[in-house]
Parts: C-alpha cells; structure tokens; sequence
C-alpha cells in the first residue's frame, strides 16, 4: 500500500467490464475499488473514467464528496480522535497534537511507515469517557497529552492488523 | 401541449406546461433574481435566491422559483417583505464568503451578484471574516479561476458537462472546503470553449484575453458572425476606442445560443496583428515594397489590360475566397466574367471536390436537404458520416448535444478515425469503418433496408423512379460481404438502418471524409438514394419528420462562396452557364455582353491551366492557395510560371510573399456583408471598428480595379451588392439586407417555399470501395482534417490559440506506435514521394493502425506539400534512424 508502488490494474479491468455502461454505477464502483485498494489510486480512477465513460473530474469530485472515499493510501490502523464538545472542553486539543507530534503527522495525514492515518472526527458518542479517540474499532477513553503516548506504543508493539 | 395561465405579480402569464416559475418570468420580462438557473442548462438549485410566494390550490407557500413548475391560476408574487428578507439574509452568506474585488474585477458592471447587492441595498453584513483566500488559478492562454469569487451555482459545471460534452471540471470536497476545480488540482484540460466565462455570474471564470482592457460600461458591442468554421455563429465584439477587446456571446442572437468554441471566442487577436498589412505593396526589384493605392491599382490595371490585349481575356485566373462575404464573392466573380472576360475562376473548395455544388444543389431540388443547422436541435437521430464534429464544427456537437438532452436523440458516428464525440446518447453507435470503404457502408445501409422492408417500398416506388433498377444493382451486394470491407458487424449495420429508417426527425452531416474522398461522388448519391427511399412514406412534402442531409464546409463561407457562382460552371445561384437564357438573363443585369469565352469547358482548374502555361495573370482574392490547394507541388509550381500575380488578403500569407501587387484587405470586424453558413443560413456582419491602416473590404478594391478599368461600379455599400445578388441569384431572392439585421435568411426553406421537391431517380451506383495499394516502402496513408483550434491565417495570428496549441503533430497509431519505437513527443518524419516534413508525434487510439493523421488547419505547416490527388502513402520515422 504505497503510492510509489505501481498500482495492479489488471484486478480492476474485469470488474469494471461488468460496470460498463451501466449508468448510476458510480458509487458501488469506487466502493469495490477501495476495498480491494484500500484507496482510490489516481490511475484506477482513469481506468474508471475510460470505462465508465465520465470525466475524472466528475468521479474525483464524487470521491471528494463522501468520507468514506479516500484517495491518498489510508495506514495500517485508523486514529480517530474526537473534538465534539466534551472531548474539547476536556482538553482533545492537546491529546490530538500530541499524537500528531508522537506519530509525526498531521491531521488527515498517514505516517510515513503507512502504520497510522490520524483522523479527527466530530463526536463518537461517548461523552462520558471524554476525551475520547477511537483506534480501529477499539475505544480509547479519558486520555491525557502525557499517557496517549503509550497507548500508541502498544499497539504499534502488539500490531494488531485491522 | 397544455397552456397554464396564471398570475405574477399582478401580470397575467400563459406558459406551457412544465415550464418552471422562473422560466416563465423571463420569458415574460418579469424580473426575479437568481444566478444559478440558466434557460439553456438543467435546472440546479443551488443559489437559493428566487425564493418567491406561491399561491395555489388555495395554499400559500414559499417556493423557488427555478424548481417549482406553473400550475393553473397560481398567484406568485416576487416582492413581498418576508421573500426580500430571506432573500436578503441569502445574499449576505454568499457575500461574506465572495472577496468584493469589485473595483479590479473585469467582471464589474456586467456582474450578477454585484447587480443583485445593488439591488437590494445591501449593507455590509454581519460576517466578515470568512473570505477564503485560495491562489488564482491561471495555468492556461485564455481562462482564469477566481475561486474566492465563486459563488459555486454550478453553471460552469453544467455547461462543461451539458453543452461542452467534457465535464472538465466539478465540485471538489465537501461542505465549506467545496470549490469548483479540476481531479488532483491538474491543470485544465478542455477545449477552451470559454462556456464557462459566459454563463459565469460573478468574475470567478475571466477572459485572459481581456485582461485590464476595457470595463464592459465602455465598451461598444456589435453583434456580427464568427469568421472560423462554417457554423457561422452569431458572436458580439466588444470594442473600445476603435480597437476589438474582446468577443462574447449572446444566447438570443443567431443560430448558436451563445455557445462558441475557442476560435470563435479567443481568436480574435489577429485583427490588431503587428503583421497585418496596412498598405498596398508592390514588387519591385524583387522586393515587396509599401506603394499608395493609385500607384496599386494603376499597376495592375495596366497589367490586367496589357495580357487581355495580348492574349485575351481567358489567360486571366481568379481564385475566390471560403472566407470573405458573399458580396465580395459576387462581384469578384463579376469582375472576373464582365471587366477581365475570363470564366478561369475557381476556388479551393471547389477545387477539392468539383462535383459537390451540383450535388448539393440536386439535394435541395429533390428536397433531402436540411433547411438550416437548427434541424439537428430537433433531430431524434442524428448521423455523423465521416465528420469529425468535435474538432471541425464544435458548435454542431453542442446543438446535437441539445438534442440529445431534451429529444433523448440517437447518435451514430461514422468515420475513418476513432473521433472523439462525447455525448450522453442512450443509443450511442460508433462505426469505424475501413479505409475508402465508405461507400460501400451507405450502400449496405440500403441493402438492409430493401431486404428488410424497413421502409413502405410501395411507396417508394411511386415517389421515385427507378427502385427496381437500384434494387437489382444491388441483387449481387451482401451485408454479409459490406462488414467484411467495411470492418464493421453485420448487426450493427442492421441496427443502424433500423434505428435510420424509425419514423422521428433524422439529420445526416456529410462530412470531409465523404466529400473530399476519391469515391465521394457516388458516396453523395448512395446517400441521397437513402434519404429518398427512407423519407418514401411522406414524398411530394417536406414535413418536419424526415430525414434530411447537411454537408459540411470548412470555412465561414465556404457555401457562400459556391453560391455567388466563383465556380467555372455556375452563375451565381448553380445557373448553367452554358444555358443561353441564363445567360440573356445576366447579360441583361450586367448591362453588358458577356464574351465567348465565359463559357464552360472541360474538368480543368484554374491551376491545371496555370500549370500547362495557360495562365498569364492571377488574382487571388482572401485565399492562400499555397497552403490550401490540395497537391502543394502543382500549385508551387503553377505560380511560378504566371507572370504577374495579384493577391488581395490581410496578412501577408505564402500566396502574398509571391505575389508582384498586394492589396491590404479588411477583415470580418472592419466590414459589412453577409456569410452563408453550412445550413444555408444567410447572416449578416456588423463593421465593428474602422479597417486597420489603409485597409479595404475586399469589394471596395473590385469596385476601384473595376473603374480604374473603365467600367462602372458604383456600388456605394453591401447593401446595393446584396439586392443586385437578390436580383440575379433565384435562391437569394426576396433576400433584404435591412430585414437581415433581425433575422437571418435560410434560403433553403425559402426554396422550398416556392418549389415543389422534383421527383427523385435513384442513381445507380456500383457498391464498390477504394482499392487501397499498399506500398512497403510507404507503408502508411495520410489523413487530414479540421483541427479544434486552429484555421488558417486568423488562428495563425492570434496568440491566445497558438499558445493553447502552439504546434501541428501527428497522430499515429498505439500499436504503429509501439513498433517504431516512437512515444509520444518524439520528432518523426513524415515522408512521402512527393516531400517531407517533420512533426511531433501524437500516440492515440484514435487513428486506426496504418494511417496516420496530420491537421491541415495549421497554416504555418504546408501538408499540401506530402499529399497527392489522392490518400497519400507515406512513411514515418524518427529522425535518428535516418543518419
């Protein structure tokens, strides 16, 4: 999963066969994509284009649309670290810069390792146990900026694969 | 269609039914505010600004205006305090995002949400900090994205996808981060339509060409025509100070509704070219130098005189022009027939395919001829044969585009070459078909429908003569044997006839490909035959279902030119010369006898003759024929032995650098005059500055040849040419220069009008192809044709067009490609027996393999100089190899 990897087109080809011409395809195409990618790499998205007969434009501007398309390889595990109300009353600020100056990335961004992509997200529904982060489908609760380091720490040792 | 009657503000309203509330207002000159809805693209929704009160079926609601259809007796009113006070709240969120430039925007003044805060009096609002400060985006020649000023209405989007056919560009990301913009930030890669910049209502989209030039308040607008393709879209020129800055559409005017493609738009710099020529140049000691217009005219008078008394009048040769007026043309050839008393006049698109006029003119006798290029908007099929729509007529791929949308029409597109054609068709059918086979494509058509019954042929056989010879010319043809040559499955052969011959309006462009082919002529006829056996069922009327023919032409006037009778054969209007009462008829107009030498000889061009010595004299009118006549060494070598050539033109073009006078013509921005476009649509021209220098209409330097020779041409404007060509030309009678200003004239329909389709008789046509020699030594054939961004010497000399594409290329095929080792970008060769020229290569899969594709549009690149007569073998390779 690296963009200086040349992308394998050739998984795409027959299942995009069977995409053709069929109109309002759009969104279960870029759907099967991701989940065989990962991603939605810049040439399978030409592949689409000449397939589907739309401009990259139009499908680029969809993927753009919704979150749950990505176009840049998304990390090995997901951080998703909460900033609803509670979360930043109670101080999500500090902890999500200090994840972001641990894993050296930005918000939105994947570690150079591919192992983590930092995501910052509006409201995980668990107030109580604020401030909050959610690291693939497990909960992170009450966190601090000087002990969210070492629960990167563990997972990265234990590396749990998604 | 139902007719709803109601009310807006106090008005009473009729609009058929499913028109929305805004479009009805409009069309009724009742004022709502909006920026997002456009009549000419789909509805969108997205400004929220024509919010009005809506009463019906005894409810009153709020409704926007460009979403909600009319309904019987509705009250709508426009202007009540609670719609001004949402609407008021709606300016102030999308002006607290816009950057209020207003002072350097170029859009000021002709802005829609400058006239909208204007209108309601808006204060400064109560958000100020949320301006979003993107970088411009200017990484192309002539379009600039201000995305601070975007108000994303989605217009351009729209027009991009819907009227362009490319979707070049969308709304990217979501929520506050969307913005108009391209895939991965790239840069812009469209035709450059400007589409974007004209229905753009606020100064996000700019005209670079514009740039700092002029604020619209100042500018004079004059409505004129477009001098590229022959389209002939209506464009107006915004001047200022005697100088053009720059053209712009308008949806009402002519046949285009404001669509335009790049030429037409940005390439109008050529008028205030530094290489224009200002004054008259006359040759001496090898070297063209400035001269006053008497010295001008008195040379080549005197020289016109001296080989009329010498030789006679016949050793003078005239060349007319695809790109001056109609009026010019007329008198040109008058000029040529009654001052010089030579018939030795031609011009280019003649030249190229001599049998055309008489065949076009024989479609519109027999009724198969569209009555003007607004048919295709109502087409329910459409067929391109052998027309590269995309790149040669961009205006026609939006009307058909139009078509597609709201007729849902069928599309087949027919050629050689894999050309582009983005559309949106249900019923998309692309044939490919070999190389010089198609005529045998047309009659498989036929075939199919004769062995199917896809037509009442009883009917046919009344309406037309000679069905059971065409049938039984046909008896030993197979579909089966016609997808062999053609290439293409035999299903889809069917399929098409089928989808031809369903009852619906059907419009066929004939284009280059068939009109410029060796087997052109029969092809013409085959087509005829199927239009006639297809419009069988309703013969004897020309009714709005039918199917009808349109040829394509290159230039502006291209149809003008062949209709003003610049042909060795016809007067103007396709009157027989040889006929005595045409010519009694002429004779008597002219006030003068016409000499026996206006008569009309075998096939010889006025080339041919140069060629064989025939030829003393030339006078070339607008035309650059040493880059557009067909075969570049034989007009190379025929000018060389006339000894005294005159050229009229604007710029000081191949043919002119030969010439021994040249005169300083005017272009379409400084005259008057009419076009007539490919559907026979007569167009006015408006003069919108003073001609550059000491510049003239061509017409004003005939009229001073002409007196200077004796004769009396008095004509004081275009006005008199155009009722004198009313007066002799039957197909432009009843044609009124003053009515022209408001409507254009189809002479056409008016064709019809007064005559009654003669009875057609099929022509008998062998169904054969091109035998294609395949030479191992020049082992690929060259194909030519238009080229989306440039023609001639205007694009030459605009710099936005030759900066979009400052170089000619040549296409080759993927898998040829791979072969030669030759990528995209390389330098090649492209060699055949008669010369050769050096290109950058294209790789595409547009080209089929063993062809290659060159545009004859770049005029700097003299492609004439490889072609022969007929598809050119060549041969191509990179430069390297050859050391």
């Amino acid at each position: 999963m690296n963009t200086n990897k040349t992308v394998d087109l050739s998984k795409m080809e027959q299942v995009l066969e069977k995409y053709k011409n069929a109109r309002g395809s759009l969104i279960p195409v870029l759907q099967i994509v991701q989940a065989e990618y990962g991603y939605l790499p810049e040439p399978v998205i030409g592949l689409i284009s000449e397939k589907l007969h739309m401009s990259i434009h139009e499908i680029v501007g969809t993927a753009t649309f919704y979150a749950q398309f990505h176009l840049k390889p998304r990390g090995e595990h997901i951080i998703k670290v909460c900033c609803g109300t509670a979360c930043h009353v109670k101080g999500a600020k500090k902890v999500l810069e200090k994840i972001s100056e641990t894993l050296e990335v930005s918000t939105g961004m994947t570690t150079k390792d591919n192992a983590f992509t930092l995501d910052e997200v509006a409201c995980l529904g668990a107030c109580s146990l604020a401030p909050v982060m959610m690291v693939d489908e497990d909960i992170h609760g009450k966190l601090a900026p000087d002990t969210v380091g070492n629960v990167i720490k563990e997972i990265r040792e234990a590396g749990v694969s998604r | 269609m139902n007719i709803i009657n109601f009310v807006i503000d106090d008005k009473p309203i009729s609009a058929p039914e499913g028109t929305n509330i805004f479009q009805a207002a409009l069309d009724n000159n009742v004022y709502i505010p909006g920026l997002c809805y456009h009549p000419k693209l789909s509805q969108f929704g997205g400004c929220r600004l024509c919010f009005v009160e809506v009463t019906e079926r005894k409810r009153t609601g709020h409704r926007f205006a460009c979403a909600h259809p009319v309904s019987e007796g509705m009250i709508v009113k426009v202007n009540t305090p609670k719609v001004t006070r949402y609407r008021k709240s709606v300016m102030e969120y999308l002006l607290a995002h816009h950057e209020l430039s207003c002072p350097t925007c170029d859009k000021s003044g002709e802005c829609g949400l400058q006239n909208i805060t204007y209108e309601l009096n808006l204060a400064p609002g109560r958000f100020k900090t949320v301006r979003s400060h993107y970088p411009v985006i200017r990484d192309n020649p002539v379009l600039e994205l201000n995305r601070n000023r975007c108000i994303l209405c989605g217009r351009c989007v729209s027009t991009c996808k819907e009227i362009e056919g490319i979707g070049a560009i969308d709304f990217q990301n979501r929520g506050f981060k969307t913005v108009i913009g391209t895939a991965f930030d790239r840069p812009l890669e469209c035709s450059f339509c400007g589409g974007c910049v004209s229905v753009c209502p606020t100064g996000a989209w700019q005209d670079r060409t514009l740039g700092f030039k002029g604020r619209p308040w100042e500018f004079n607008s004059t409505p004129t025509i477009c001098p590229y393709c022959s389209v002939g879209c209506s464009i107006v020129i915004n001047t200022k100070m005697d100088s053009v800055r720059r053209i712009v559409s308008n949806d009402r005017l002519g046949i285009n509704e404001g669509n335009l493609c790049v030429k037409g738009r940005f390439g109008h710099e050529f008028i205030h070219s530094p290489e224009r020529i200002k004054t008259p140049l006359i040759r001496k000691n090898g070297e063209l130098c400035p001269a006053s217009w008497n010295d001008a005219i008195d040379v080549v008078s005197k020289r016109f005189q001296q080989t009329i008394s010498e030789h006679g009048g016949q050793f003078i040769g005239g060349i007319g022009s695809e790109k001056c007026t109609n009026e010019d043309n007329y008198l040109f050839q008058k000029f040529c027939r009654s001052v010089l008393g030579t018939n030795t006049i031609d011009n280019v698109s003649h030249i190229k395919s001599p049998y055309l006029n008489g065949l076009i003119y024989q479609s519109v006798v027999n009724g198969i001829v569209s009555t003007s290029l607004k048919e295709i908007e109502h087409a329910n099929t459409l067929f391109f044969f052998g027309a590269d729509i995309t790149e040669a007529h961009p205006v026609i791929g939006s009307m058909a585009r139009k078509a597609i949308r709201t007729n849902n029409a069928n599309l087949i597109v027919a050629n050689i070459r894999n050309v582009l054609f983005n559309s949106a068709a249900k019923n998309d059918i692309r044939l490919q078909y070999a190389l010089g086979s198609q005529n045998v494509l047309i009659n498989a058509l036929i075939k199919v429908i004769l062995d199917e019954n896809l037509v009442d042929l009883k009917k046919a056989e009344i309406s037309a003569t000679n069905l059971h010879e065409l049938r039984s010319s046909l008896d030993k043809f197979s579909v089966k044997d016609a997808s062999q040559s053609t290439g293409i499955p035999e299903e889809t052969i069917r399929s098409v006839s089928t989808l031809l011959t369903k009852p619906g309006n059907c419009c066929i462009v004939c284009g280059k490909d068939i009109e410029e082919y060796p087997l052109g002529e029969i092809t013409i006829k085959a087509l005829s035959n199927l239009c006639t056996l297809i419009n069988a069922a309703n013969h004897e009327k020309i009714t709005a279902s039918r199917i009808s023919l349109l040829f394509s032409r290159s230039h502006n006037n291209s149809q003008g030119v062949n209709d003003m009778g610049v042909v060795p054969e016809f007067f103007p209007g396709y009157l027989d010369i040889n006929n005595a009462s045409n010519r009694e008829k002429v004779e008597k107009l002219w006030g003068i006898k016409l000499s026996d030498n206006i008569f009309r000889q075998d096939a010889v061009n006025v080339i041919d003759l140069a060629l064989n010595g025939k030829l003393k004299a030339l006078y070339v009118m607008g035309e650059n024929p040493i880059i557009n006549y067909p075969v570049g060494k034989d007009i190379q070598a025929a000018l060389k032995r006339v000894d005294f050539v005159v050229v009229q033109d604007a710029f000081l073009t191949e043919t002119a650098q030969l010439a021994d006078v040249v005169f300083p013509a005017a272009t379409f921005a400084e005259k008057e005059g009419t076009f007539t476009n490919m559907g026979m649509t007569v167009q006015r021209l408006n003069k919108a500055i003073q001609p550059v220098g000491d510049a003239k209409p061509d017409w004003q330097i005939i009229c001073e040849l002409a007196k200077k020779m004796g004769h009396a041409y008095s004509y004081l404007s275009a006005k008199e040419i155009l009722s004198e060509i009313g007066s002799i030309t039957p197909i432009y009678s009843g044609i009124n220069y003053d009515r022209l200003k408001r409507k254009e004239f189809h002479w056409v329909s008016s064709f019809y009008d007064k005559n009654k389709p003669t009875k057609y008789t099929f022509e008998i046509v062998q169904p054969k192809s091109l035998p294609m020699i395949k030479r191992k030594d020049f082992p690929f054939t060259l194909l030519t044709g238009a080229s989306l961004n440039h023609q001639g010497t205007y694009s030459r000399h605009s710099k936005a067009l030759t900066s979009i594409v400052p170089e000619c290329f040549v296409e080759i095929n993927k898998n040829d490609a791979q072969e030669m080792l030759v990528q995209n970008g390389d330098m090649v060769t492209v060699e055949s027996m008669q010369n050769k020229i050096k290109l950058k290569a294209k790789v595409s899969g547009k080209t089929p393999a063993g062809t290659v594709f060159v545009s004859e549009d770049y005029e700097w690149i003299p492609i004439n100089l490889l072609r022969d007569k007929a598809y050119t073998p060549v041969k191509i390779y990179k430069e390297a190899e050859q050391v």
